[in-house]
């Protein structure tokens, strides 16, 4: 038990007052100590929704989520803001670095909400994972001065800064061409394997479904199958990421 | 620094040109409100000033009527004679005096004999109004010796003040002398001690300034005077005074300047409104201007502040964020602004010789206070906004 991260169970998400839609149908899920996991599935059918709730960033309507044992359907808005500060790292799709802020302070800041303060005690850690990620020479660059794959990896590093246990990743790589995707799975794995930080990752690259340790496919919010790519063969595994869940089915985008 | 404060001037510093259009908003207002205030201000002191600065503000006189018509008819007469309660009254005005002195916010208390006369020297003939008083005490009234144009800020025997205006009429000039023809008849000859500049010119032409106990002896009222002049600490509580001092001191006829410039308070207190509506104004026009600068922000940044929240910002730190945005805003526009003021006040000060432009810091404190305090109050709205973001809808619609 003590290898379990994050559980979740019978999350239901339900959207609207009056006319409801629902979401996620239920949904049990666990995420283990360093696991590597790729989130699949067709458009709409409540990845990123599941995401959002397993960070805290949406309730669920029904259904208890632990992490790290700790019970985060009954913690306050406040707590949960701490929580996210230092065990949830995110990565999304349209990188979202602050573009008033240099490289530097954007990986800073997780640490900045952590202290309440605008310091550069992590300063070091910060450079380091900038150079981790390949982009030291340019901390100081405004963000919006750096192309999207090197912001995707800035974000990766911000995610980074406050050592959490898990990261969530929505479409990482949507945004990025072919040779930036493989970079940035490059460097996901890697700190995956040094850092033993668990990684959630929403995607729709097959590519990336194909290299994680485990597979969670998902069709009209709820989990249609779940398993180890390990278990499979190599060309059954590429079969089973089908072409409706994937939009890099050959190599390149539909 | 705490990082609410960082981010907020970083929001300021990289959204150029809408900080510094709000920023000069601002300190058109607060400049407006600083030139207004002190505008207004200063002019109503030199009003006032004017009006009863060197006046007494409350008079003690005899209460059934005009002394100095009395005084023009047949002093003698009068006095010794025909009403004997008004000799009482004034020859007793000693213990009056001194009740009145001790009265709370009386600063002066200034015995006074008025008079007529007609002044003959070289050849020529002018009426003249004479008053007698006690230089120490009534010095602090109308500032006399400090508005000598020449001569000797001494009063006694025969000696006496004249208005550089009469003194210009007469040809005559300080250590002259002259006649000094009384309504009783006889005639008194006088010296010109010292020659004064009122800065008024019925005073300056007409007006000749004696000891007291010398214009006693000379209009006969013995130890009698026709007045008791007085001035306030605060020339506008002169009413609420004299009706205290009318049961303290009983018998008498007392009036307060205000009841003889109704026109002239009301003048002042629709000024004053009228200033104080258009600062109003201004400041409902700063806080909204600021307001709506920072919903759009707002609106602007919800991204960011999405961003920040999933990275674990509280609802209160992203309130914060536009609330310090708000605090410098109005601070710094204050600052700008007051210097604007000021400078403007300067400008209009050195065009404007007809009334001394004063710059009062307190008053320009308080703008620059309430500038910043509209500053924050403009930024809860926006700033509750901000903290009450979703972070997953700001991050995906953004």
């Amino acid at each position: 038990m003590d290898n379990i991260l994050l559980q979740g169970t019978g999350l239901i998400k339900d959207y609207g007052t009056v006319q409801k839609t629902r979401a996620l149908f239920g949904i049990d899920i666990i995420l283990k100590r360093g696991e590597f996991a790729s989130l699949i599935g067709p458009s709409g059918c409540g990845k990123s929704t599941l995401l959002s709730i397993l960070g805290t960033l949406d309730k669920p309507t029904e259904g208890q989520l632990f992490f790290n044992g700790l019970e985060i359907n009954k913690m306050t808005e406040d707590e949960l803001a701490l929580f996210r500060n230092k065990s949830i790292g995110f990565v999304f799709q349209a990188h979202h670095l602050l573009p008033e802020f240099t490289a530097l302070e954007n990986v800073l800041i997780p640490s900045w909400i952590e202290s309440g303060k605008a310091d550069v005690k992590k300063k070091e850690r910060a450079i380091e994972l900038l150079n981790t990620v390949g982009l030291g020479e340019r901390m100081n660059n405004p963000a919006n001065n750096l192309s999207g794959g090197q912001q995707q990896r800035v974000s990766i590093a911000r995610a980074l800064i406050n050592e959490p246990d898990l990261i969530l990743a929505d479409e990482p790589t949507g945004n990025l061409d072919s040779e930036a995707t493989e970079q940035a799975y490059a460097l996901l794995r890697d700190i995956n394997k040094m850092m033993g930080t668990a990684f959630l990752i929403v995607t729709h690259d097959r590519h990336i479904a194909e290299k994680s340790d485990r597979v969670i496919e998902m069709l009209d919010g709820k989990i249609q199958k779940d398993y180890q790519t390990a278990s499979k063969e190599k060309e059954a595994l590429w079969n089973e990421l089908a072409p409706k869940n994937c939009k890099y089915c050959y190599g390149s985008k539909i | 620094m705490s990082y609410e404060l960082k981010i907020a001037l970083r929001f300021l510093i990289k959204g150029k040109s809408q900080t510094i259009f709000i920023l000069f908003g601002i300190a058109l207002g607060v400049a407006v409100q600083i030139f207004l205030g002190n505008l207004i201000t200063s002019l109503q002191v030199s009003l006032i000033d004017r009006t009863i600065g060197n006046s007494p503000q409350i008079v003690v006189t005899r209460q059934d009527d005009d002394i100095s018509l009395m005084l023009n008819a047949s002093p003698i007469d009068t006095i010794r004679g025909n009403y004997p309660s008004l000799v009482r009254n004034l020859e007793n005005w000693q213990p009056a005096a001194e009740t009145i002195a001790a009265t709370k916010d009386v600063t002066v208390v200034s015995p006074a004999l008025q008079g007529t006369a007609i002044i003959r020297s070289s050849g020529k003939t002018v009426p003249v109004q004479v008053k007698g008083i006690q230089l120490d005490k009534g010095d602090l009234i109308y500032n006399i010796t400090k508005r000598l144009t020449s001569g000797n800020p001494v009063l006694e025997g025969n000696t006496i003040f004249i208005g550089t205006s009469l003194a210009k009429d007469l040809g005559i000039a300080v250590n002259s002398g002259l006649n000094l023809l009384l309504p009783n008849g006889s005639t008194a000859h006088m010296i010109v001690g010292g020659i004064f500049d009122l800065q008024n010119e019925s005073s300056n032409s007409s007006l000749v300034i004696m000891d007291l106990a010398r214009a006693q002896k000379l209009y006969g009222t013995a130890s009698g005077i026709t007045a008791l002049e007085i001035q306030v600490k605060d020339p506008f509580a002169a009413d609420a005074i004299s009706a205290s001092l009318l049961k303290t001191v009983p018998g008498v006829s007392i009036k307060n300047w205000k009841e003889q410039n109704g026109q002239l308070l009301i003048a002042l207190t629709s000024q004053s409104s009228s200033s104080y509506t258009i600062q109003l104004f201004v400041i409902i026009a700063v806080t909204f201007g600021i307001a709506s600068v920072l919903a759009v922000s707002v609106v602007q940044k919800s991204k960011q502040i999405g961003i920040l929240k999933a990275m674990g910002a509280t609802k209160k730190s992203a309130a914060r964020i536009f609330i310090y945005e708000g605090f410098i805003l109005g601070l710094l526009g204050a600052i700008a602004g007051s210097g604007l003021g000021v400078l403007l006040l300067a400008g209009f000060g050195s065009a404007n010789t007809t009334f001394a432009l004063t710059v009062d810091p307190k008053s320009v404190l308080l703008i620059v206070f309430i500038s910043v305090a509209a500053g924050t109050i403009s930024a809860l709205i926006p700033a509750r906004n901000s903290s009450e973001l979703n972070p997953m809808e700001a991050i995906n619609n953004g």
